[in-house]
């Protein structure tokens, strides 16, 4: 993999020399310093800017994404409750080759075609279950599970139409699946616009790398989207829970995107005859597709919660009579549980009769004794994840926790066992980062999107994103992350 | 796969129309008041500040919060009070509310420029308000609008929302321009014999606050007097904030919008009445009759707009039970 020629270390303003990448996996650069393949144009290019040069690609980056007007809401937990900011961008690039890319993208439709699978077996005959490679438990005891979605049968069987998967690469350099996000995932219209956003800054990188293109996302999303309905020109909608929803600028641009109309349940109504009908100065218009991005428990306040303001009375009625496609279909998430995850590589096998292309994180259940046992005694070591929590929430990082939280966490498992996993802390792999002016290593993850109606597609590439700190590995924009322009090159 | 307007964007663009208006004329007519008032002799009831409370139509909300009515309360009601629905201060942070929910359908600028006009008149129209300050910060207010509507109007699609906006506007102005016209017929001149001879100055202060005395000079080409004044501000088609070129805004407007035939037969009956009335005679009571007329006659096109686009009844209504809950 590795180029043998180092990196002219003279006029240099982003020293490589200097750039520490002995103790982790870089993307970019060896452990002896040098130039993965791929890389070395990059790395040459970036090292012949000045220091006030690199400071003006920074500063047009930062013009970009304010005129573009990218930006993420952050709560604040204040009486407004949220403001917009900026969105944080790293210019120096992820590369992957596209040789890698192949795999994982490959690795990618197995396991959302496996997970589709185990979504449409749960709410029908439970193959799985009768076969008893799952405990039949972990169904009945899942939060996600849906008793309204029994025996309901979305188009092609698929039930999580979007989803989004993390990947880690550890200290080895192995691509490890970290989880599958298969309700409403987010992120992709920043992979979008960083790539904007790169081709404005940095022109003539594009000459230099045939980087595959990423945005036909839209386009893609939009036919995966048609193809749920036998309406000949369908009305689509984009259901969004409003403007103080921290993804409400991702549900405009999408919608924008596919010439989709952004609709708010108020919008909506169910009628008599179960279809669904959006509000408009011309009346009433059919509605065909949503794609809705807020959560199954909102969606309909008479199934579900019945204050939500945010979804629509009626509309599981009219999903249930096949006069509504939704994406993604409500009671998907029984698969995007923790727990659950650690089964992929199982329903891989059961469904596919394949053998996992990606593998998962090395997983401890905690609902096993003799694995539970382990995970007791080796807290300090382990990444201890609830099943149904998001965004990095009720988590303990055994090896930066205090010994009270490792107990509070021994008493929380052994209370609900079902409701935990542990993992070994990863060390994930890092890439050089724009820290001033100079490069400094970063971790980061990759989540890539994967597409599935009557056909299957992945991104190639998605949206990285980077631990601005030092040394730490929350990734979260919320929470200081950053993100960077995801490259998948062809080399030759 | 088309692209609809729908009515809840709709709505809000409408009422961002109107909210800025309103902003504007509540600016302009304050600061045209205190201009007139320093014409006319001191001894005038509560100042001059009470047709100030009644243009407005909130005398019993000001009753309630003010025991007396004078220049201090009077501006203080109209600018910043934020108990009153209607004082600037609530149009712009109306407007602001309207146009943060409206992003993706009028630029981000747009709502930037709004933000910055509630921003700065939090700042320069806080209380207390001195005198010279009021003078200068609503200047600026009226200013700013204008350029935040020229902006829209330059840079907006001109399309189903645009034309919502515009409805906005000139329903509100249409009101404003007979609130503002209703003025010469209240009882601070009318009643008081020995003011007589400042009823021109009155109405020279009327045209002023449309901004129309220039235009009137060069279109009506007579002496300031209440006749001509009436007849220019309600029938002249070529003056932007005449009564008359309100209503045909709207009609020009509703033209392209669909499911338009109520609100345009109320805009045309409202023309007819503009029509056949001789407003040039008006005086009065009659005047006061008339201008109240119009009002009532803008509340019902705006309950036509509303029942037409915004908050029509389904014809399907939805079932009331759900096959699911078992």
């Amino acid at each position: 993999m590795d180029t043998r020629e180092a990196l002219n270390p003279t006029s240099m303003t982003i020293r490589w020399d200097t750039y520490q990448a002995e103790s982790v996996w870089d993307e970019l650069i060896t452990k002896k310093g040098r130039a993965r393949k791929g890389a070395k144009n990059l790395c040459r290019v970036l090292a012949k800017l000045s220091d006030d040069e690199l400071l003006a690609r920074k500063s047009a980056a930062e013009l970009a994404i304010r005129s573009m007007g990218i930006t993420f809401t952050v709560y604040t937990g204040e009486g407004s409750g949220s403001i917009d900011r900026e969105w944080p961008f790293d210019i120096i690039p992820r590369l992957i080759l596209k040789k890698e890319w192949d795999d994982i993208g490959a690795g990618l439709k197995q396991r959302v075609s496996a997970l589709n699978r185990f979504i449409d077996d749960i709410y029908h005959d439970q193959e799985i279950l009768e076969a008893g490679v799952l405990p039949r438990e972990y169904i009945e005891k899942s939060r996600e599970f849906r008793s309204e979605c029994v025996g309901i049968n979305p188009p092609y069987g698929v039930w999580s139409h979007v989803c989004g998967s993390d990947l880690v690469r550890d200290i080895e350099g192995t691509m490890y699946v970290l989880e599958d996000n298969l309700r409403v995932p987010s992120g992709v219209s920043y992979m979008l616009e960083n790539r904007e956003v790169m081709k404005r800054i940095f022109p003539e990188l594009f000459e230099d790398y045939v980087i595959h293109p990423v945005d036909d996302y839209p386009d893609q999303l939009a036919r995966c989207l048609r193809s749920l309905t036998e309406v000949r020109s369908p009305q689509i909608a984009v259901l969004t829970p409003g403007i103080y929803n921290s993804a409400y600028f991702e549900h405009a641009y999408l919608a924008n995107a596919m010439a989709a109309q952004l609709v708010e349940g108020s919008d909506l109504v169910v009628g008599a005859d179960d279809y669904v009908y959006m509000r408009t100065i011309e009346g009433l218009i059919r509605v065909d597709v949503i794609y809705r991005r807020i959560d199954d428990l909102f969606l309909d306040p008479e199934v579900f919660n019945p204050e939500s303001k945010l979804g629509v009375p009626g509309l599981m009625r009219a999903w249930r009579a096949g006069k509504v496609a939704l994406a993604n279909a409500p009671g998907c998430g029984v698969a995007d549980d923790k727990v659950i995850y650690t089964y992929v590589p199982d329903m891989i096998r059961f469904y596919l009769n394949e053998e996992p292309i990606l593998p998962n994180v090395p997983s401890y259940r905690c609902v096993e004794k003799d694995q539970r046992d382990y995970v007791l005694d080796n807290l300090d070591k382990l990444v201890v994840k609830p099943a149904n929590e998001s965004g990095g929430y009720g988590m303990l990082i055994g090896p930066k926790a205090s010994k009270a939280e490792r107990r509070e966490f021994s008493r929380r498992i052994l209370a609900n066992p079902r409701n935990y996993m542990a993992q070994p802390m990863l060390t994930l792999s890092t890439a050089p980062t724009l820290i001033d002016v100079q490069a400094e290593p970063r971790h980061l993850d990759l989540r890539p999107f994967i597409l599935s109606g009557k056909k299957i597609f992945v991104t190639t590439g998605g949206l990285t994103r980077v631990a601005m700190r030092k040394g730490s590995i929350v990734v979260n924009s919320s929470q200081g992350g950053g993100s960077k322009d995801t490259w998948v090159v062809d080399f030759e | 796969m088309s692209h609809r307007t729908l009515s809840s964007s709709a709505k809000r663009t409408y009422w961002l129309g109107r909210y800025l208006e309103r902003t504007e004329n509540t600016a302009r007519l304050v600061s045209v008041h205190a201009n007139l008032l320093m014409d006319l002799p001191k001894r005038l009831p509560f100042g001059g500040w009470q047709p100030m409370v009644n243009i407005t139509g909130s005398r019993t909300l000001f009753d309630t919060l003010y025991d007396r009515t004078n220049e201090n309360n009077v501006s203080r009601f109209l600018i910043n009070d934020i108990r009153h629905p209607g004082s600037l201060l609530n149009s712009l942070k109306w407007a602001r509310e309207n146009a943060r929910t409206l992003r993706g359908i009028i630029p981000n600028q747009a709502f930037e420029y709004i933000n910055e006009l509630h921003l700065f008149a939090r700042e320069h129209l806080c209380e207390p308000l001195s005198r010279t300050r009021r003078v200068a910060g609503l200047a600026d207010v009226t200013e700013f609008v204008q350029r935040i509507e020229g902006f829209m109007s330059a840079n907006l699609l001109h399309d189903a929302h645009w034309n919502f906006l515009r409805m906005g506007n000139f329903i509100e102005r249409a009101d404003m321009t007979s609130r503002i016209i209703d003025v010469g017929t209240d009882n601070l001149l009318e009643s008081a014999i020995e003011l007589a001879p400042f009823a021109d100055i009155q109405w020279r202060s009327v045209l002023l606050s449309l901004n129309a005395v220039q235009s009137y000079n060069i279109s009506v080409q007579e002496p300031i007097q209440q006749g001509a004044v009436l007849e220019f501000l309600f029938r002249d088609p070529r003056l932007p904030r005449s009564f008359l070129y309100s209503l045909n805004s709207l009609r020009n407007s509703l033209h392209s919008l669909p499911r338009n035939e109520k609100a345009l037969r109320s805009v045309n009956r409202m023309r007819r009445h503009l029509q056949n009335t001789e407003v040039h005679l008006l005086t009065g009571e009659a005047l006061h009759a008339f201008a109240d007329t119009c009002q009532k006659q803008l509340a019902e096109v705006h309950d036509v707009i509303n029942r037409s686009y915004f908050e029509f009844k389904p014809r399907r209504r939805p079932q009331r039970t759900s096959a699911l809950k078992r």
